[in-house]
């Protein structure tokens, strides 16, 4: 039996790791509700963003941090590009198998780029805070680790209030619902749908900015991370932005606490678990609507 | 559809002869070679992927060794020329390039790869086609039981006996004084694993209880979890069975959680030049295993490390060494046997090492059977910011500090 | 019609007897070893591809999870080898029954969700069975690997090169011949009434599950048998490479590239694509930059020409011979695009 102490510090770790997981969710679940496409290259995003953050702190000294003032508007003017040159100009028909593929396609370029440029060696961020903790009923929580779940927590809630109360995210969302009937109440859904796209990478920047801090990144990082995260869209059910969180958060848990009796290499397979018995028993997901029935 | 079929079928086969001449191309090499033409020796090595650091290092060793053997007129009269490959840290290509390096390219001579997982797919072709094959890196024990007639590990000691020396010494300390508890945690690849399980052998027979045992794979990122778990037992001593940069993460992961045991011993990490760094400087008391010291007073290495400094700046390191001592292992069975070029004179060189000693920067060499050498690594400890042999006692540098102070 | 067909035949043999000439005098051919090694390699993508073929060709489904299934063949024959003592070929053929079996619960989980799941659940596969044979280290070797017996060990290495190469060359003919008589069957009609409108076929009768599952394990098979000869030829196992998304994805690639409803063109694609990766690992050896290549030619391939070189250039072919030859499906993206914009 686990002692309590190991318990309260898995519970934490779970937590912040969840954290994370519900960000990068978000994303993946907002370029799926607005164009039907499983994004495979947002954690290939992810990787180069924080890649940009590490590269950031080696040339200037800066904390990592700072370099989310140029990620963020970068990576949402090329979500915005790749929807409108890309992504919308595939055929309707098949466009949900293509654009797996033409996503598939973009992660290779960034994870041989990322290669090419920096080579497959392993880097990490070096910070005066690295290894610094604060204590919690006895749990250590590593300064970084709380960085990275406060700044994935503000971007969750900002896209969260920016969705729910401002006129472009009631705009996202009935394209979301129902494009056809979207563009009746004219809205312009072609544009919409850009700038979701957009909104989606721009949370790959901030997530992978929080990643930086406490991880070590290499060119091929993103296999490890598009497995989770697609597990969660479906468990949360496509298409559901609070669905995915809630099920980023329950699996992150799961995943932490299932480390200490498994290891941390069967821990993981709690996603695929998870995911198929989604499938097997609720392919709508858990917390989906009406949309994801259709998927 | 009808004129489209067979179109197709013209198109398949014109696609078959352009892929014969493409192919058939880049198929030159292989003539007759003059004698007075260069040694050409073929390396595969990981220069990027999982073991892109320590591949880099042997490639720095492989490059010295050719550098001061060409200097002083080559070999045989023959200058040294290295053809080195890049196999990405990944088994499908070090085979790939073996063959292309011995098939196509017909080199005289192959030196080995980095890693265990690379020497044992690279040692199989190099045995296949009947080459010598001498490496610098493949320590671990299941390289020597693949049945390989050609294979020499160019070190002092295979991976199980890295910690002989310290587990000799924990197990002589006062009862009072010696640990009770330990807990280890491993990468998944056969030479961590097996420095850290020799040690855990020895030091379970000694009666020192194990209370963690993980095994993570090499892409593994996030070690909070095995930390947390390290923490919570609160062992008395912590053995990291690692590369390079798990162990900075599995370090750092445990200084995140204030957990302060009395003796850490980590294998090869710690003996890398950017430890300290990476670490932030909190390497206070630190253990790594090392086969090479480059203040060892043998002859050879004078020369090495002298000469080392002259071409990149920095003293050379375990990695490099390992390397430098491959080129100094082939180098002595070539001169004494006279020859180097595929065919015979590879069964010949074979034989000359089976039955001889090599001097080397690592101190004097000689192989069993299966291509095992017969030594132990000396224990190196961090204090005050600079690494140092602790044990054995005959050739220390400073005093073993135990407990170990806080990190 | 009938004349055309005939025509075809007569044009179409010499053709074939051609390029299968040449794939057989090709180990005569190859100045070295390594070059003999590259062809066995260019092979094994040709049989892979085409194996996957009968499930994205026929179905229009895409799994990127087929790099599994080729892990499942190959560690599957080295297991039966190495723990039950199977003579080699043995375990081949009972490894390939056994994924064959295990396709069917596979497929019945993965094929009852369509579209955006499909993709998921092909790729959780690759994953998970990635964590599991690098975890289950007593069975399956972990992340050390795992060493296959030589099935000839007398053989010297170039040798063993040429026997494993004329064995590809049969499996390749055997999984084209296959592909040519499903694609002339009742069953690949059915199977390509799905690919075109999977609720139509289903409502005019079309058995379309009992047939996508079929299709799936022999898909299944075909890609085990492929994995397990591979496994065999190379030696050395390693779940990195066995259950890696990216061999999925080549697969994918390569018969897009040449054109998925051709029983030629995954053929084609695996030339292209094994040798141009093989060309730029020689060439650019020291980078990363084979990634960037495919993912490029990925991106066009989706783009421009879906559906293939084969098509893009037999249509200009084929315009030349029979100008005012019509198909069903000649829709082009544009007019789709104003279709679903309406």
């Amino acid at each position: 039996m686990p002692s309590g102490g190991l318990l309260l510090q898995s519970v934490v770790l779970g937590l912040l790791l969840g954290g994370l997981y519900a960000l990068l969710a978000a994303g993946l679940t907002l370029y799926f509700g607005i164009m039907r496409v499983v994004m495979i290259a947002h954690s290939a995003f992810l990787i180069l963003a924080a890649y940009v953050a590490w590269w950031f702190n080696v040339r200037t000294g800066l904390d990592p941090l700072l370099s989310l003032a140029g990620t963020v508007p970068l990576f949402f003017v090329t979500g915005v590009a790749m929807q409108r040159l890309l992504l919308a100009r595939l055929r309707p028909a098949t466009l949900t198998m293509m654009s797996v593929l033409l996503t598939f396609a973009i992660a290779l370029f960034i994870e041989g780029m990322l290669g090419y440029l920096f080579t497959g060696t392993q880097r990490r961020i070096q910070l005066a805070y690295s290894a610094s903790s604060l204590d919690l009923f006895g749990a250590r929580i590593a300064v970084v680790k709380l960085i990275a779940f406060g700044l994935a927590g503000a971007a969750l809630l900002g896209l969260y209030l920016l969705l729910k109360h401002s006129r472009f995210g009631w705009a996202l969302r009935a394209t979301i619902q129902h494009r056809d009937a979207a563009r009746l109440a004219g809205i312009d859904t072609d544009r919409v749908a850009g700038y979701g796209f957009g909104l989606g990478l721009a949370t790959a920047a901030i997530g992978g900015t929080a990643l930086a801090l406490d991880a070590t990144v290499y060119p091929s990082l993103h296999w490890h991370w598009i497995g989770p995260l697609m597990a969660i869209i479906v468990v949360g059910g496509l298409g559901s932005i609070p669905g995915a969180a809630i099920a980023a958060m329950v699996l992150g848990m799961a995943q932490s606490l299932l480390q200490i009796p498994l290891g941390t290499t069967w821990a993981q397979t709690v996603f695929y678990l998870a995911l198929f018995a989604t499938l097997a028993l609720r392919p709508q997901g858990f917390f989906g609507g009406r949309l994801a029935q259709r998927f | 559809m009808h004129a489209t079929a067979r179109v197709k079928l013209g198109i398949a086969a014109s696609a078959v002869a352009v892929a014969l001449a493409v192919t058939g191309c880049t198929g030159d090499g292989g003539s007759e070679k003059p004698a007075s033409d260069p040694i050409v020796i073929g390396i595969s090595l990981p220069l990027t992927g999982d073991f892109a650091e320590p591949g880099k290092g042997v490639q720095r060793g492989y490059e010295a060794w050719a550098k001061i053997v060409n200097d002083q007129g080559g070999l045989l009269g023959r200058k040294i020329e290295l053809k080195i490959l890049d196999d990405q840290s990944n088994a499908d290509r070090v085979v790939a390039d073996y063959e292309q390096l011995i098939g196509r390219d017909k080199v005289d001579l192959v030196f080995g790869p980095f890693s265990t997982r690379l020497v044992v797919p690279a040692g199989r072709v190099a045995e296949e086609y009947g080459m010598l094959f001498v490496e610098p890196a493949g320590a671990a024990a299941q390289v020597f039981e693949q049945g390989f007639k050609n294979l020499f590990y160019a070190a002092p000691a295979v991976a199980g006996d890295h910690y002989n020396h310290l587990a000799k010494h924990i197990l002589a300390l006062p009862a009072d004084r010696r640990p009770k508890t330990a807990a280890y945690a491993a990468m998944d690849d056969p030479f961590a694993q097996g420095t850290a399980y020799g040690l855990k052998a020895k030091l379970e027979a000694g009666g020192i209880t194990t209370v963690v045992n993980e095994v993570y794979p090499p892409n593994t990122t996030d070690f909070g979890g095995i930390a947390a778990k390290i923490a919570a037992s609160k062992a008395d001593i912590v053995v990291g069975g690692s590369q390079y940069q798990d162990g900075v993460n599995l370090i750092v992961a445990l200084q995140q959680l204030n957990y302060q045991p009395k003796l850490a011993a980590f294998s090869t990490a710690p003996t890398n030049p950017e430890f300290a760094k990476a670490i932030g400087n909190k390497t206070e008391g630190i253990l790594a295993p090392t086969g090479y010291t480059n203040k060892a007073k043998y002859p050879s290495n004078l020369e090495f490390v002298e000469k080392y400094k002259a071409q990149f700046g920095t003293e050379p390191e375990e990695d490099e060494a390992n390397a430098y001592t491959t080129g100094q292992v082939v180098a002595a069975a070539v001169k004494a046997v006279g020859c180097a070029e595929q065919g015979e004179c590879q069964k010949k060189l074979v034989d000359w090492l089976r039955t001889n000693k090599v001097e080397t920067v690592v101190g004097p060499l000689s192989w069993d059977a299966q291509g095992r050498p017969q030594g132990a690594h000396m224990i190196q400890q961090w204090a005050g910011g600079d690494i140092q042999i602790v044990l054995p006692e005959d050739v220390k540098e400073a005093g073993f500090i135990y407990p170990k102070p806080a990190w | 019609m009938r004349s055309v067909s005939k025509a075809r035949v007569w044009l179409g043999l010499p053709v074939l007897l051609a390029g299968v000439g040449l794939v057989l005098s090709f180990p005569s051919l190859a100045p070295n070893p390594y070059l003999l090694s590259v062809g066995i390699v260019v092979l094994n993508y040709a049989v892979l591809s085409t194996a996957w073929n009968f499930m994205g060709g026929f179905t229009g489904y895409i799994s990127l999870g087929h790099g599994a299934l080729a892990g499942l063949g190959a560690y599957g024959t080295a297991l039966l080898i190495t723990k039950a003592g199977m003579p080699s070929f043995a375990a081949l053929f009972a490894a390939t029954a056994i994924v064959a079996l295990l396709a069917i619960p596979l497929g019945f989980a993965a094929l009852r969700v369509r579209g955006a799941s499909f993709v998921i659940v092909s790729i959780a596969l690759v994953l998970i069975l990635l964590l599991v044979f690098q975890s289950w280290a007593s069975l399956t070797g972990g992340s050390s690997g795992l060493v296959v017996p030589r099935p000839f060990p007398q053989l010297l290495r170039p040798e063993h090169h040429r026997v494993f190469y004329y064995l590809f060359a049969g499996l390749l003919a055997l999984a084209l011949l296959c592909w040519w008589l499903i694609d002339r069957s009742r069953f690949g009609l059915g199977l390509k009434a799905v690919r075109e409108d999977e609720d139509k076929a289903e409502s005019l009768g079309t058995p379309t599950f009992a047939y996508k599952l079929v299709i799936f394990t022999v898909s299944a098979a075909f890609t085990a048998l492929g994995g397990g000869l591979y496994a065999l030829w190379f030696g050395d196992l390693d779940p990195v490479f066995q259950f890696s998304i990216l061999s999925g994805a080549y697969m994918v690639l390569m018969a897009l590239l040449g054109g998925v409803r051709n029983l030629f063109g995954p053929v084609l694609g695996a030339l292209i694509v094994g040798i141009g990766l093989e060309y730029f690992k020689v060439e650019y050896g020291n980078t990363p930059l084979h990634l960037v290549a495919s993912g490029l030619l990925l991106a066009v391939v989706v783009m421009f020409m879906p559906d293939g070189v084969i098509p893009s250039v037999s249509n200009v072919f084929g315009r030349f011979f029979q100008p005012t030859r019509a198909s069903i499906r000649e829709v082009s993206a544009e007019q789709l695009r104003e279709e679903a914009r309406r």
